[in-house]
């Protein structure tokens, strides 16, 4: 059976009462393109670092298309292109060389090493700052070359760790572009963001994390079917108080200017019951808007619901 | 070349452009610090002070400057290196890649070795100015310098490690090689002491890599070069063995 890009179980790490993973069970399926979600302090950093080396577990295991991160460490890093969040970048030399260098540590030969570096740097777009170093890039090239640097060893596993930051709308569109090419070719993505439109838009699968747990893994659309839309109904005759509506699925009911405003648990599926309630109470429906639950509203619900139960069972 | 060749030398050479690159930090000072040396120690009080060990004062203490460049520069190299790299992270990217600890490590040394070794060179090229440089022992004086360097290669890479401020490089080279060096009997010769200061000073590892460097000049030395080259090849194969370990560990280096 061919292993999972990333498999973790019981994964432990904790920062003296602090713990960063508690438990994490997390599996990424070779080839897709996943999503991290979570508030800050969430782990997903940690999560990430662990699988790179730079954070040691505590306990549980983690592998890497089946090399275990610890024991097999080099056939595990082999495979992974890191683009962190803080720039940890080598300011001694212009970043063609800084590309160059990272291709030698994976085992890549000068020449093969500077044609990756050179084509790196041609799709981030920075291939005219080659002999510049990186202290002298503008903030989005500096995006750009980290990125670059993580594609330069040709990963079959590229960890994006909030790569969209701080960035413009255009660079922004750029670098999604670059990763759905990354992996329509194959490659695996791990992504972490705190753009939900972005996991929403990019991701195959998404884990919401928060505590150091996962509390929640699907496609953004299953977890959107989740969460509650809104209808809102236009009424020829706006009632004075909320009807009484027995109709699965309505959760809420609250009177406006011109009608009423349901909240109910798949929208789509709700209304023609929602409606034909409504007639039969007398009501002429004037006009209906199927609002629905973004994954941002998913997401805040279930970090807080799982923040409440943390505290009640603390 | 395999993979692991490669990586080897990717770190190597990388590590090595960083210091060639920057000759005003790393290869001037040397030169300038022993231009002073030579002036003032040999030039100016040499030529009061007379021969001792059948060679002039300036002969005398050249072996023991090449020693305090050589491990003064092989120590800040790797040191500063990776502490630097840890400093602003960009040591990451070395270990988040492929490469083993020990080939990290064995990079890391062998390029500060190296620097050593350079910085040796210069300081008897500056010598030269100033007199006749011999060589009695050229095989000893080889062994002794690669020893010594890939000793404070390894010595720089803990403290490296060990360091959580640039205050700690300063400390660990100003204020503990140097005082060690400076009483290494670099300037004087260990029979000008007293017999209790002699033997104080037989405690001082630095006596005995000058003694060597110096049977390696000038075919003098007051300590056996065999079993000076013995103990400090042991202490250099301890030293190698706790960086291996301490990278096997992430010490400094993972959380």
């Amino acid at each position: 059976m061919t292993a999972p890009a990333i498999e973790t179980r019981e994964l432990h790490k904790s920062y003296g009462d602090v713990q960063a993973l508690d438990g994490l069970d997390l599996t990424v399926d070779r080839g897709e393109f996943f999503g991290l979600l979570g508030p800050n302090g969430a782990g997903k950093t940690t999560f990430i670092n662990t699988l790179v080396g730079l954070v040691k577990k505590d306990s549980g295991t983690a592998e890497v298309f089946g090399f275990d991160v610890e024991d097999d460490y080099r056939e595990a890093r082999d495979r992974i292109g890191l683009a962190p969040q803080e720039f940890n970048v080598d300011r001694f030399f212009p970043i063609i060389e800084v590309l160059e260098h990272k291709a030698g540590y994976h085992g890549i030969g000068s020449d093969e090493a500077r044609r990756r570096a050179e084509d790196a740097l041609k799709t981030v777009g920075i291939w005219e700052k080659r002999d510049t170093r990186f202290d002298w890039l503008s903030g989005g090239m500096k995006r750009r070359f980290v990125l670059a640097r993580a594609l330069v060893s040709d990963p079959d596993l590229l960890i994006l760790d909030e790569p969209t930051a701080g960035v413009d709308v255009q660079l922004r569109h750029d670098l999604w572009d670059i990763i759905n090419r990354m992996n329509d070719e194959g490659t695996t993505i791990l992504l972490t963001t705190h753009y939900i439109e972005e996991a929403e838009r990019l991701c195959d699968r998404v884990a919401i994390m928060d505590s150091g747990r996962k509390v929640e893994v699907a496609a953004p659309d299953e977890l959107m079917a989740r969460g509650t839309d809104t209808i809102d109904i236009g009424l020829a005759d706006p009632p004075r108080s909320a009807p009484g509506l027995d109709v699965e699925g309505v959760t809420e009911v609250a009177v406006t200017d011109d009608g009423l405003s349901v909240t109910a648990a798949g929208g789509s599926q709700t209304a023609p019951a929602l409606m034909r309630a409504l007639e039969r109470q007398g009501h002429t429906v004037t006009s209906l808007d199927i609002r629905r639950a973004s994954l941002e509203e998913v997401f805040v619900n279930l970090t807080r619901d799982d923040r409440e139960f943390a505290e009640v069972s603390a | 070349m395999n993979e692991n060749t490669i990586q080897f030398a990717t770190l190597v050479r990388r590590e090595i452009l960083r210091f060639v690159r920057r000759p005003y930090n790393t290869f001037l000072p040397p030169i300038i610090t022993n231009t002073l040396y030579f002036s003032v120690f040999g030039v100016i009080l040499g030529s009061r002070i007379g021969e001792i060990a059948g060679v002039s004062y300036l002969q005398f203490v050249l072996p023991g400057l090449v020693v305090l460049g050589a491990i003064s520069d092989s120590f800040e190299n790797a040191s500063f290196t990776i502490f630097h790299g840890r400093w602003n992270d960009y040591i990451q990217a070395v270990l988040t890649s492929p490469m083993s600890n020990r080939s990290m490590v064995t990079a890391y040394v062998s390029a500060s070795a190296l620097r050593g070794i350079v910085t040796s060179l210069l300081i008897v090229g500056v010598g030269l100015v100033f007199t006749p440089v011999p060589l009695a022992n050229p095989l000893y004086l080889v062994a002794f310098l690669l020893v010594i360097t890939t000793l404070f290669g390894g010595l720089g890479v803990i403290g490296g490690l060990w360091a959580s401020d640039f205050d700690y490089l300063t400390v660990m080279n100003q204020f503990i090689l140097r005082p060690l060096v400076f009483f290494g009997a670099v300037f004087y010769s260990l029979d000008v002491l007293p017999p209790l200061w002699r033997n104080v000073s037989l405690l001082n590892p630095m006596v005995y890599m000058v003694n060597g460097v110096r049977y390696g000049m000038i075919g003098v030395t007051e300590i056996d070069p065999n079993t000076s080259l013995a103990v400090l090849t042991g202490v250099t194969v301890v030293v190698l063995a706790i960086d291996f370990v301490l990278f096997r560990r992430g010490y400094g280096l993972a959380e």
